[in-house]
């Protein structure tokens, strides 16, 4: 990891340096030594912050939607090749410009969660070394993902009748206290005001009793069908393990069936939900 | 405080069956907001309308609830009596109790009870609807009928007769459709040609339309009174206009035995061909598919003849584009064909016919070609396998429809009166011959029509047997036909010389797609929809689009005819004013929160959305933001439902509107999340996630 780790520094060293970029997003050394924070280096000198290594989960191309650096002219941010895939949701949508980001890829053998255990993007990931970049670090990573993992768990759910299903998504939304952590660290929870926010009329109720909870988490996956990444930002955030990747990842097989598109695959393909094809299958109309 | 007046409507019986409408009435008086409440048994009516414009100068009531059948029926009509008493038409809903209600519930308590929620849902809108002006557009004086055959013909003459320009769009290199190829008609047994061909060259002569043959519509955008279409013209490989319509390069091309589709495949045709001698244009087009110079990169042989050196093999499509207001559909049909394979592969079949590939065994488009003049026998009855005169020709009806089992329900309706049509022109030619016909029923309303099936049974002789034909198959010289006479109630089996099929009319193969770019709805068969099947039978549910012909459904020429005619006395009206009124209900972006995702931009079937910059007062770019186009947008509402940000509200259906609907449904439904302590109801499946 440290070859990757001078590599980053290097390219970030030197595009800071000769005015390529205004600023680098990347991961520094956490407050516990076991920990990665986000960090936003805008001088060479500081660039021998930036480190990778496999505690470095964070997806962060979340802060190209914000300021400071959503309104900077040329910004450079380090990725993993499912960091990645956000970028491409992002340039599909129009919410960033291709020129004014300059990406860092990282070749990544994979993450390890807060607990040690390998998350499930790791094992289903199939872009180990990325192919959409500016320069890239770290040597080839060949991707074997696991059969089935993707959509592990899904199975249980399906298996359940609707009123077993509800009940237990009753019993993880209950959970929730409404801290919008998910909303915050998802690269594609793109809106500058939350229909959560929105109160003329109050579509989703914002107390923390279960008919919001489920008005907010419901609205929030079907936001996100065909267009979430499945980086597992949102449910690393949640602070009451809410198994929200369930929900993303069924709407993801849902879209893959129907439509047979991945999101964060391809920036020139348009989002299923707003392409229109003849060969659609529309069997639900007919 | 509202108030707003509900009027409940029994519509004769329809609702009043099994709805309760005067408790309906009464509690609708117990809502929040409403000052008059009454019920009567047709409130569309003259008296009813009077009744409601009577209460809103009565109640001064600020708002209208008609509580009836649903608004594609008679919201039009409602409003206008609600403007006329001086009311924003806008300010008046229907709650929809008939189609939602009445009619597919039982007379119980319930159905009464779920009348009353739809009255109170609308009434919760209602008292959020606001006064709405409608948009002004100018109309384009110009029309596109698509299809040259007798129905886009006489729509097109009509519009261009009344002094509009028309666009007039033929697949095929000719136009004049399936009646250029029949050889008499019935009721009166006058030449087809000889009145279809005059039509044909007014069309191609008229100041007024521009001919596009050999052409398809590939794209149409815009709304009524503004469609631009784009028309591909496919590559004729013949300069159109310097060709003089000679015929030297027919002669003299090599590729001679290509299945002529104008004579249905009974005499061949070259690969630069004209479809018949009676084409409008009278201009080749080479078939690139058979042709030996694009198959096999040599011959030229038409180049070298052609004395205008009209000939062009570089020649690729064309797109052009036009701007019309009105569109006249006209696309016509085409035969059912028995066999394994098809244009229909949903109903392929007849394997008892041995799928029909005996050469003796033909369709009635194949009987029109061999007793027309103009045909490949000159006129002559000449079976196809050897071209002996054939002396018992069988003729069956009803082959495809009204045979559920063969996939097709409905009635072809043109087979009776042709096949009536064929035996005459059979005996008037072969006189010791015998026509025999298979029938279910003879159906022949219409004006002399009956008399003439009388005629071919009684002065023609043709035997009419009332039964199926369960199998043909060959014996030497012969076919045998093997059937019933349920009459009699024996059976029959007759050696015959030929068997002609009235096979099925259905649309032509693949005319979805065309259905599909113009927004046009069509039925299983894909049959082009009506508006109304009774009462705007000429429309379609798309604004400014009109059919005429058997695109819509089995017709016959008379028929075809008169309903062009209707489609083009519908475009004239169109055309009769400069500007167009169109309803308000349109989208409307909020600049505020709008995140330039641009996927309303996508999804707007209309195109009507448009990127739109802020700037400040130096010029500087703020930020890009959606923008509609009120004259483009029809407020199909797919964009406020695409916006993921919500930054998009169609008039007449706000967020605000829509929430306090279902705020006033949910008043009355179950609850999913009861107040701990409150006993948990099991929560129904269907409302489960």
């Amino acid at each position: 990891m440290s070859d990757r780790t001078e590599g980053i520094r290097e390219i970030a060293r030197k595009w800071l340096g000769d005015g390529t970029v205004e600023a680098v997003v990347g991961w520094e050394q956490g407050t516990y030594k076991d920990k990665t924070s986000p960090v936003l280096i805008r001088t060479p000198e500081e660039a021998d912050r930036l480190l990778f290594n496999e505690r470095c989960t964070n997806n962060l191309m979340t802060y190209l939607k914000r300021e400071p650096v959503r309104g900077m002219e040329k910004v450079g941010i380090v990725a993993k090749g499912c960091d990645i895939k956000a970028l491409i949701g992002l340039l599909q949508e129009s919410q960033v410009e291709r020129e004014k980001v300059k990406v860092i890829a990282v070749t990544c053998p994979g993450v390890k969660k807060d607990d040690g255990t390998v998350p499930v993007k790791c094992r289903a990931c199939d872009v180990n070394t990325p192919t959409f970049y500016d320069e890239i670090v770290g040597e080839k990573v060949d991707s074997s993902p696991e059969p089935g993992a993707r959509f592990e768990g899904l199975e249980a759910l399906d298996a359940m009748t609707p009123a077993e299903r509800f009940r237990f998504w009753r019993g993880e939304l209950d959970k929730c206290i409404r801290c919008y952590a998910c909303r915050q660290v998802c690269p594609l929870c793109i809106c500058s005001r939350c229909i959560a926010e929105k109160n003329q009329p109050q579509w989703v109720e914002t107390s923390p009793h279960p008919r919001g909870n489920f008005s907010w988490n419901l609205v929030r996956a079907y936001h996100l069908a065909g267009r979430c990444v499945e980086c597992e930002a949102c449910e690393t955030a949640c602070p009451v393990n809410i198994p929200l990747m369930l929900l993303n990842r069924a709407m993801a097989r849902t879209v893959k069936g129907a439509f047979d598109y991945e999101a964060g695959k391809d920036p020139e393909t348009q989002p299923p939900l707003r392409a229109f094809n003849l060969d659609d299958d529309n069997s639900f109309i007919l | 405080m509202s108030k707003i007046g509900v009027f409940v409507c029994h519509c004769g019986e329809n609702i009043s069956r099994t709805v309760d409408c005067e408790r309906v009435a009464r509690a609708s008086e117990q809502i929040r907001g409403v000052a008059f409440a009454t019920d009567y048994k047709y409130m569309c009516s003259d008296p009813g309308q009077a009744l409601i414009k009577k209460a809103i100068r009565e109640y001064e009531l600020d708002g209208v609830v008609v509580s009836s059948c649903s608004p594609h029926m008679h919201e039009k009509t409602f409003r206008k009596a609600v403007e006329e008493a001086g009311l924003n038409p806008f300010l008046c809903e229907m709650a929809n109790i008939r189609e939602h209600c009445s009619w597919v519930h039982e007379k119980e308590e319930t159905t009464t009870r779920k009348a009353i929620e739809l009255v109170r849902l609308m009434v919760e809108k209602v008292k959020r609807n606001v006064a709405l002006e409608p948009i002004r557009v100018n109309v384009t004086k110009r029309a596109l009928v698509i299809g040259g055959g007798v129905g886009g013909i006489q729509a097109a003459l009509d519009i261009a007769d009344g002094g509009h320009e028309v666009i007039l769009v033929e697949k095929d290199p000719s136009v004049g459709g399936h009646m250029a190829q029949l050889s008499e008609t019935f009721p009166t047994l006058d030449c087809s040609q000889c009145i279809l061909t005059p039509k044909m060259v007014d069309v191609g002569s008229h100041p007024n339309i521009k001919l596009y043959t050999y052409s398809e519509v590939e794209k149409i955008e815009g709304f009524v009174g503004n469609f631009k279409v784009t028309i591909k013209k496919k590559a004729r490989s013949v300069d159109i206009d310097k060709c003089t319509g000679c015929g030297e390069c027919q002669l003299k091309c090599p590729s001679k035995k290509i299945p002529s589709e104008f004579d249905r495949g009974l005499k061949n045709r070259t690969a630069i061909y004209i479809p018949f001698p009676q084409a409008v244009p009278a201009r080749p087009v080479i078939d690139r598919e058979h042709c030996i110079y694009f198959t096999k990169g040599k011959c030229k042989a038409c180049q070298k003849v052609c004395p205008a050196g009209a000939i062009d093999y570089e020649q690729t499509d064309e797109y052009v584009e036009e701007e019309v207001g009105g569109i006249v559909v006209a696309t016509g049909f085409d035969l059912y064909t028995v066999g394994e394979q098809g244009p229909y592969p949903d109903y392929r079949g007849y394997g008892e016919y041995g799928y029909g590939e005996d050469p003796d065994i033909i369709d009635g488009l194949q009987f029109e070609r061999l007793a027309s003049a103009s045909g490949p026998t000159g006129g002559a009855i000449l079976r196809p396998s050897d071209g002996k005169e054939p002396k018992s020709v069988v003729f069956l009806k009803c082959i495809g429809s009204r045979h559920p089992s063969k996939g097709i329900e409905f009635c072809s309706k043109i087979c009776c009166m042709y096949t009536a049509k064929h035996t005459m022109l059979y005996k008037h030619k072969v006189h010791d011959g015998t026509a025999y016909v298979f029938y279910m029923d003879i159906r022949s309303p219409g004006k002399g029509y009956d008399e003439f099936v009388r005629r071919a049974i009684e002065e023609d002789g043709a035997v009419y047997l009332r039964g199926r034909v369960s199998r043909i198959y060959r014996s030497g010289d012969h076919l045998i036909v093997k059937g019933a006479d349920t009459l009699s109630g024996a059976a029959v089996e007759i050696e015959a010389d030929m068997v002609v099929l009235a096979t099925a009319v259905m649309p032509q193969p693949g005319i979805e797609g065309l259905f599909q770019k113009l927004g046009i709805s069509y039925d299983q068969y894909k049959f082009a929809n009506e508006a109304h099947p009774k009462l705007r039978p000429v429309e379609c549910a798309t604004a400014g689009i009109f059919l005429a012909g058997a695109c819509q459904g089995p017709k016959d020429i008379p028929e075809t005819v008169a309903q062009a005619s209707g489609a083009a006395s519908k475009v004239q009206i169109l055309f009769s004013r400069d500007e167009m009124l169109r309803e308000p209900v349109v989208a409307k972006v909020n600049e505020n929160t709008c995140i330039a995702c641009w996927y309303c931009l996508e999804v707007c079937p209309f195109k009507a959305i448009t990127q739109k910059e802020i700037r400040d007062r130096k010029g500087n770019l703020i930020k890009r933001v959606a923008e509609v186009n009120p004259s483009v947008c029809t407020g199909c509402g797919t964009c406020a439902a695409t916006c993921f940000s919500n930054s998009i509200d169609l008039a007449g259906f706000t967020d605000e509107q829509i929430y306090s609907e279902i705020n006033a449904l949910m008043a009355v439904g179950q609850d999913l999340f009861p107040e701990p302590g409150k006993e948990e109801g099991e929560s129904p499946d269907e409302q489960a996630a």
